[in-house]
């Protein structure tokens, strides 16, 4: 029987885990995914997590214990970067460690993934992973090439305006010509962490609401990394974080796209990167005239505040496109 | 005569307004909410039937405040809107050429930019609702004094006394202190309207340019302390409107103009919905870990409306034209 390895949906789940999947699954083992986010799997991981982390690190701790039972593993590594002179949130680094302590849950891979002194430190981690399954290292080395295609394929998919959810469908059923959504008259730039807009628990369907209300919604994801890289490093000094970076290039960037009606920061109640990252992009976002909306997230789950303000920042944006209060689009 | 209601149900207070064609205000009605929005919403669809002159004639609804989807569905609006849009659209109209709208309602507070008569900017309080109406209602009943004289009371001080504005429990606390110090009451209701200001400016007001003409409304609006202090704080002159504490509903009413000017019909149910006996029900759905509290409304002991399952599955169960948003 093969070995079950279970993969908590949560966190830069959003980023590798097609990567994380086929590489497991090449080295002959079973992937679990833990259940989509609901109200049960929050209340599990608040009732375990310790008080002062951030809403998506506490929804993890769910995650991982809707896996305890399920797997033989759970696959949570240690990540504190994942690219050259960049960190990942300091929160990331010590999740293994704040998980390990809790009650029946499975072995963890807390393996560490560090390449913050070079890329090719990556070997390490594979390797180390690899040998729990292997010791043939041919194999592990092909499991790795094979995932990385994968890992490419994903990001392709994401850069042609997919979301994670439909790329990931995208790749499931291996479809040839991607969907591609209906273009809208309203374009807004949704900027935030991977692991809050696109968990439609989290974000209440932040997305998706967008869509109904009829605006095109582009995120951070949807561009190449080199370009959101070479966006940020237009700020006078580099920001740590890569998630950060990130999301500061892609903003620089869309604020200067002709189409862009608008922009939507969401952040984590309580997350330090972002209160620098939102507060730098409003800036940025307010001397250029772009309407700018801030939202955060925390753990209530009233639908209605979120509601008000998006629909507002719509109308905001419609009238400002029409230039007159008389032309708003209603969405009664 | 021919018109436009708008109903603004917040959570302080319930207001209905009465427009004609040419948008000018016939009727306002001001009541308090106190938790029974349906009945609220009834008892002032009555009044509003009343003092209007026989023969008028209702052309569309507008809804718009917290509970402006409940209300919504009872009345059969034309516009559901959200309480931003609605004051935005009512006090352009009313006060031609304005740059800034202070609102303070019952339990959140908001700023909207305006630049050429269109909203630049806005925001809302965020996750915490200090500084708002129901506080300074809870501290005048603590002082004992009749939230009516707040304001004129608070004119009469001569020096403010500083009271923490950061957090509405700590306020308090400053102000307990400040009491047992000796201080006069006109000082310290004075400075809670500085530290209100304050906290306003600098949570919701946060890196916003506030511009001439400036208008503040919302119920807070009554309150001539809290005016004194925001035009000491800006260094603007600060007006309040007429009608700026049914702001809300002028903007719903005048929303639901132009929503029925584009259907062509409207879908209020008339003034019998006053009459007409209606239930509101919640249950826990147990389809899911979600646990989602589905809200029915019943109408004569027929659900016509349901909502707050993240999934649907109970809403769309109604049908379709009864959906509200």
């Amino acid at each position: 029987m093969p070995v079950k390895v279970g993969i908590p949906r949560a966190l830069l789940y959003y980023y590798y885990y097609p990567l994380w999947r086929t590489f497991f699954e090449e080295l002959g083992a079973e992937v679990v995914l833990s259940s989509p986010s609901t109200k049960g799997v929050l209340t599990e991981g608040l009732k375990y997590a310790v008080d002062e982390v951030c809403l998506p690190v506490k929804l993890t701790f769910g995650h991982v214990l809707d896996l305890a039972g399920k797997v033989d593993l759970i696959f949570l590594p240690r990540l504190i970067s994942v690219k050259k002179a960049e960190y990942i949130c300091p929160k990331f680094l010590g999740l293994p460690d704040m998980i390990r302590r809790l009650a029946g849950i499975p072995p963890l891979i807390d393996v560490n993934i560090d390449r913050y002194k070079s890329n090719n430190d990556i070997c390490l981690a594979v390797k180390e992973v690899g040998r729990l399954f292997t010791h043939n290292h041919f194999k592990i080395w092909l499991a790795y090439r094979r995932s990385l295609k994968v890992h490419r394929r994903y990001f392709r998919l994401l850069e042609l305006g997919l979301m994670p959810a439909e790329a990931l469908a995208v790749l499931k059923d291996r479809v040839k010509n991607e969907p591609l959504p209906e273009p809208e008259k309203i374009t807004v730039a949704l900027i935030g962490h991977p692991y809050n807009i696109h968990d439609p628990y989290v974000s209440m369907n932040i997305i998706g609401r967008l869509r109904t209300l009829g605006a095109n919604v582009i995120t951070a994801e949807c561009l190449p990394e080199k370009t959101a890289g070479s966006y940020a490093s237009r700020l006078p000094k580099k920001l740590f974080w890569t998630l950060g970076q990130r999301m500061m290039g892609a903003a620089l960037y869309y604020l200067e796209r002709p189409d862009l009606s608008g922009m939507i920061h969401v952040a984590a109640f309580g997350c330090g990167p972002d209160s620098m990252t939102g507060e730098l992009i409003e800036r940025r976002a307010r001397t250029m005239g772009m309407p700018f909306l801030s939202l955060t997230l925390d753990e209530h789950t009233g639908e209605a505040g979120v509601i008000t303000r998006l629909e507002a920042f719509l109308d905001m944006v419609s009238w400002k496109m029409a230039g007159t209060v008389g032309a708003i689009k209603s969405s009664s | 005569m021919i018109g436009y209601v708008g109903i603004d149900v917040g959570s302080v207070s319930t207001n209905l307004v009465f427009i004609d064609d040419g948008g000018i205000i016939r009727e306002a009605i001001y009541l308090r909410t106190q938790g029974k929005p349906i009945e609220t919403v009834q008892r002032g669809l009555k009044e509003l039937d009343g003092k209007l002159p026989s023969g008028t004639k209702v052309q569309g609804v507008g809804t718009t405040g917290s509970g402006r989807h409940l209300t919504g569905v009872i009345i059969g609006a034309d516009a559901v809107k959200n309480e931003i849009t609605a004051h935005a659209v009512a006090s352009s109209l009313l006060v031609p050429g304005l740059h800034s709208i202070l609102e303070i309602g019952g339990q959140d507070s908001k700023i909207i930019i305006l630049r050429n008569g269109v909203v630049s900017d806005f925001a809302m309080n965020t996750v915490c609702a200090a500084g708002t109406g129901s506080f300074l209602d809870q501290q005048a009943g603590r002082l004992g004094i009749p939230i009516e004289k707040f304001g004129e009371i608070a004119l009469q001080s001569k020096s403010s006394v500083r009271i923490a504005g950061r957090c509405a429990v700590f306020a308090e606390s400053d102000m307990i202190h400040k009491q047992q110090m000796g201080c006069g009451l006109p000082d310290i209701l004075a400075g809670l309207c500085d530290a209100l200001v304050r906290n306003y400016l600098n949570n919701v007001g946060k890196g916003k340019e506030i511009l001439a003409p400036v208008v503040f409304q919302g119920g807070v609006a009554a309150n001539a302390g809290m005016v004194k202090a925001f035009e000491k704080a800006l260094k603007l002159p600060v007006q309040v409107p007429p009608y700026y504490d049914v702001m809300g509903a002028v903007g719903a009413a005048l929303l639901s103009r132009e929503a029925v000017a584009r259907k062509g019909t409207s879908r209020f149910k008339g003034f019998g919905v006053a009459d007409t006996d209606y239930q509101a029900g919640s249950f826990e759905c147990s389809g899911c870990s979600n646990l989602c509290e589905v809200v029915e409304i019943a109408e004569n002991d027929r659900i016509i409306a349901r909502w707050g399952d993240r999934c649907s599955k109970w809403s769309n169960a109604i049908r379709p034209e009864e959906k509200i948003s």
